[in-house]
């Protein structure tokens, strides 16, 4: 039986996404759409051609490859209703301009990409992290890579923003030696606002997986203006303490992610924020302490 | 250096001070003296030597280091802090005495006791100059030093460095290596200690101050000189770590004492070298992990599991190659006994390609378009065998030069001193540079293994396999240094290169690489040695690359090729790991003079104690696929901003931001400033 995933990158030497050395995979499709997402081209499910304007040189070999005339030179764009993904002007650009972003894996074919690294995770102690998008959207493709990786003593961790069908998940989520579980917003109409949909599972599923004592830490991005308020610290500490796991990992926000949001035809608007300053990043991590939580680093 | 005379102050590049009078002495006395007594010159024919010379001063197929003298080997000092001179007098005064001696073999012996008196009476001068000064301390050392065994660390300092500097007048300064120092130390250290005479404190005190004098000696190069070997090296190795004679774990106090030294005591020499096996121990490996993470470069790391059955497999009697240590850059050699003038030449590989595509012309001056005999290559293996038939060529003019400078070398300066301390030497009555060592060979070095594997790739692809183009136009681009082809440069550059865990091209890489193994070691030397290749450049790559017209690879007229056994600069851009097992991928059994990789970090990647996991995790992990060697670098503000104007020669800067590691010329402007500014805070 093979299970696929579209996969739009595999990170390797990775050195702060759990443990040790770690490539980190990215799965592509999300059930949220956080405002600041750092990797907006993983948001839809569906491979995409991205376009790199500033490698571009203009030859149009790629517009010369394209059987399906997808390619308009005009304003340079990609017709989606006409493209089949076939690969082809990917393939003929000389300049790296583009690439098909998303393409299926089965669990051995990543496992084959992941391999390269294993005598460094067996050394550092590190080993795989699923992140994404979302990488619970695909369950029995991640279940199979888990097995795969324990038959090789592999570390492996999965960085959720909880938003999966606790059914399904309940007999996966063992399989993993480290859960990194975001906790964003703790205001329903926040969430909607900035997240989307699904703020009751998010909730229930961050209590539920405490309560079964799996191995998990909480995260939170440092949003400033959206998840740094008051408010929304106290109400994390709060459910932190209330599930017996006073501790937090603190994400600092860096705008990166903006200059990717050009390379597709993306509809994110730019959240014009600047990156969080190390002062501001001292005061949330003192906020959280004063309400007795852990604060487990800055990284991310 | 007649060129560079009047400019030793003013130039750019390793200015150095003359002494009042010093240049008039150099142009009136010193040039003239030895203008026809140079090795080279006695070497050659006169219309040879003006071939020779012309070749060497601008340097673009190989330069023949050997030219100013063997040197490059590691000193018995085992011995000499268990005999003394008197007795290495008695050694050569046995010998003697025992006859049935080879030709010259009594003038040999006679002139190794000549050298011993002279060595014993410059260092009574010197006791009687700390008399005059009344360093009481310092004539208490020098009544025992050099004619007794040394009872104390102080005094077998002393004898070495006397030693160390002496070897170095009479040879040349470069590559005297001082082997495994805390291994022949270890005995004396540990009586001092037990007596209670000294404490961990003293002795790394005296070992910073040994390191202040192997710093003292500076190699005088030209400015030419400069661009193939910068920064003044002089190639002092000292080695620590390793294994034992039962293959067990020999690190000991000593080793930890001089990990300190490295750590708080950054001096230009010695070259600090350490040897790391499967059995070394974790306290080891993590304290050597530590000193490297704390900037400089030191020690560099030497993976005994492929040294030593890449030394068997050079006729080194495998019950002891245990014992061996790291000569001048990176060359193992037997500990006491061999003599492998590992550093005799480098040599430039990728310029084959050049040779063949401008039928022994340089490209850049070769203006012709039509070049049939690049229609007869049909595939890849085609085009390997005639890289192939073109290195050995120039291996054989290289072979032709060395011979002659090996035998005017043992003719005309032959050097008893370091003889005295090379095992075999005295026992055959043989001089080293006539082969008296029990074990002999030379070290050939090739550069541009990864330039030339880049450019193989690109003709597979886009003239074998896709048929954009036939060899004749990429030769024809080469030429012209791809002028209106920036379509084909594009494409070039966007094919795969070495660096990125892609085993195609890899696998090209190990190919060129063995190419050079078969031209170099079907020679061998004058004393009886077979020739061996090994892997590294110095500043080479600079050098040469600067000479050179562009390769099919898109590397430009003019830029430097690859340094080492690394890939290109900027073209791994997967990562550590990823190059790491790349490098792994070539068969490093076979490099048996030793190779160079150098990789860079920023500070923050490798720092705190998750920093020096890392960095033990990468080394471990690629010494246990094969990998032979590796010097990892702390990189330092001015090299990033050196990325920020120069970003694709930069491409696989990757550096640590606010919790996560990204390629530095992937960062916006204002970042990269940002990070810049904030590596100046931490470096103060
Ligand atoms: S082929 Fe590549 S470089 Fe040329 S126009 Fe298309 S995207 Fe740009
Ligand atoms: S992927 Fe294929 S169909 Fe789509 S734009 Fe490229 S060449 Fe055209």
């Amino acid at each position: 039986m093979s299970f696929t995933a579209p996969i739009f990158d595999i990170q390797r030497f990775s050195l702060h996404d759990g443990p040790g050395i770690r490539s980190l995979v990215f799965l592509k499709g999300c059930p949220l759409h956080c405002s600041w997402c750092q990797n907006p081209e993983s948001q839809n499910r569906a491979a995409v051609i991205a376009f790199y304007r500033d490698r571009c040189a203009e030859h149009f070999e790629c517009e010369a490859a394209c059987e399906e005339g997808a390619i308009q030179r005009d304003g340079f764009r990609i017709d989606q209703q006409k493209c089949t993904l076939c690969g082809s002007c990917v393939e003929a650009c000389p300049s790296g301009a583009l690439r098909l972003i998303g393409e299926q894996h089965t669990p051995d074919q990543l496992m084959e990409k992941l391999r390269a690294d294993f005598p460094y995770f067996a050394r550092s102690g590190g080993g795989v992290t699923f992140t994404g998008g979302e990488p619970t959207l695909y369950p029995s493709f991640i279940e199979r890579v888990l097995d795969l990786c324990s038959t090789e003593s592999i570390h492996t961790n999965i960085e959720t923003a909880g938003l999966f069908s606790l059914e399904r998940w309940k007999s996966i989520l063992p399989k993993f030696d480290l859960i990194y579980f975001d906790l964003k917003l703790l205001d329903p109409e926040q969430h909607a606002h900035h997240l989307g949909p699904g703020f009751e599972t998010v909730h229930a599923n961050a209590i539920a997986l405490s309560e079964i004592k799996l191995p998990i830490e909480f995260r939170m991005p440092v949003i400033p203006g959206i998840t740094d308020t008051e408010d929304n610290i106290d109400a994390v500490a709060r459910l932190l303490q209330q599930m017996g796991k006073p501790s937090i990992h603190l994400l600092a926000y860096h705008n990166m992610g903006e200059a990717k949001i050009d390379i597709i035809e993306g509809s994110q608007p730019r959240l014009g924020l600047a990156r969080l300053s190390d002062e501001r990043l001292a005061e949330v991590q003192n906020s959280f302490r004063e309400r007795g939580i852990e604060v487990l680093g800055n990284d991310g | 250096m007649l060129e560079d005379v009047m400019s030793f102050e003013t130039r750019d590049v390793n200015p150095l001070a003359l002494a009042p009078g010093m240049k008039w002495t150099l142009l009136r006395k010193v040039i003239p003296f030895w203008l026809n007594r140079s090795l080279p010159m006695r070497a050659f024919s006169l219309r040879k030597k003006l071939k020779y010379a012309g070749e060497q001063l601008n340097a673009l197929h190989f330069v023949i280091n050997e030219a100013a003298g063997v040197a490059h080997f590691l000193p018995d000092y085992t011995s000499l802090v268990q005999l003394g001179t008197r007795g290495l007098r008695t050694r050569i005064e046995e010998r003697l005495a025992r006859g049935e001696l080879p030709h010259d073999g009594k003038e040999y012996l006679e002139a190794s006791l000549l050298v011993l008196d002279s060595v014993e009476r410059f260092a009574d001068r010197y006791r009687a100059e700390a008399e005059r000064l009344g360093r009481d301390d310092l004539v208490r050392v020098l009544e025992r030093v050099p004619r007794d065994p040394p009872q104390t660390l102080r005094e077998a300092l002393q004898l070495i460095w006397l030693f160390q500097l002496v070897i170095q007048i009479e040879s040349v300064d470069q590559g005297i290596s001082l082997g495994r120092m805390e291994q022949y130390l270890y005995p004396l250290y540990r009586e001092q200690i037990s007596r209670g005479e000294i404490n961990d404190d003293e002795v790394r005190e005296l070992f910073a101050a040994f390191c202040i004098k192997l710093s003292e000696v500076i190699p005088l190069f030209s400015r030419r000189a400069t661009e193939y070997y910068a920064g003044l090296p002089s190639g002092q190795a000292l080695t620590i770590g390793g294994v034992d004679a039962e293959g067990n774990d020999a690190a000991n106090r000593l080793s930890f004492l001089l990990l300190d030294v490295m750590e708080g005591f950054k001096t230009r020499q010695p070259n600090w070298h350490a040897r790391i096996a499967d059995v070394s121990s974790p306290e080891f490996v993590r304290r050597v992990s530590q000193v490297i993470s704390s900037g400089g470069g030191s020690p560099a790391l030497y993976n005994d599991d492929v040294i030593m059955p890449a030394m068997v497999l050079r006729g080194n009697a495998s019950e002891k190659v245990w014992n061996y240590a790291t000569v001048g850059c990176v060359e193992p050699a037997l500990s006491r006994e061999s003599f492998t003038s590992s550093d005799a030449a480098i040599f430039n590989l990728a310029v084959a390609m050049e040779w063949l595509f401008g039928n022994g012309q340089p490209l850049a001056k070769d203006s012709r378009r039509e070049r049939p005999w690049l229609r007869e290559i049909h595939s890849l293996d085609e085009l390997l065998d005639r890289l192939e038939t073109q290195t050995s060529e120039r291996i054989g003019q290289l072979k032709t030069s060395l011979d002659a400078i090996e035998r005017a070398g043992a003719e005309y300066y032959p050097t008893p001193f370091s003889s005295l301390t090379i095992g075999g030497c005295i026992e055959n009555a043989i001089d080293s540079t006539r082969g008296g060592a029990w074990f002999n060979a030379t070290g050939i070095q090739a550069v541009g293994v990864a330039d030339l594997a880049n450019s193989l790739a690109v003709i597979d692809e886009l003239v074998f396999k896709k048929g954009l183009y036939n060899l004749e136009e990429i030769a024809n681009a080469c030429a012209t240094d791809f002028k209106n082809q920036e379509l084909m440069l594009a494409r070039a550059r966007k094919i795969t290169a070495f660096g990125n865990d892609d085993p195609r091209v890899d696998e090209l890489a190990n190919r060129v690489a063995l190419l050079f193994d078969r031209c170099v070691s079907q020679h061998s030397n004058t004393r009886g040695g077979r020739w061996m290749p090994g892997y590294y450049s110095m500043t080479c790559h600079q050098g040469f690359g600067q000479r050179m017209a562009a390769m099919p690879s898109g590397r430009l007229a003019g830029r430097p090729l690859a340094d080492g056994l690394a890939p290109v600069d900027g073209s791994d851009m997967l990562g550590p790991t990823a190059s790491l097992n790349s490098v792994a991928r070539l068969d490093h059994t076979r490099f048996g003079n030793g190779i160079n990789l150098n990789i860079k970090f920023d500070a923050a990647t490798v720092s705190g104690s998750e920093g020096c996991a890392t960095l033990e995790a990468l080394f471990r992990g690629y010494f246990a696929q094969g990998g032979m060697q590796v010097q990892i670098n702390v990189l330092d503000p001015a090299v990033l901003e050196q990325a920020m104007r120069d970003p694709d020669s930069h491409r696989n800067l990757l550096v640590r931001i606010s919790g996560y590691c990204a390629y530095f010329v992937d960062l916006t402007p204002a970042m990269q400033q940002e990070l810049i500014d904030r590596t100046r805070q931490r470096a103060r």
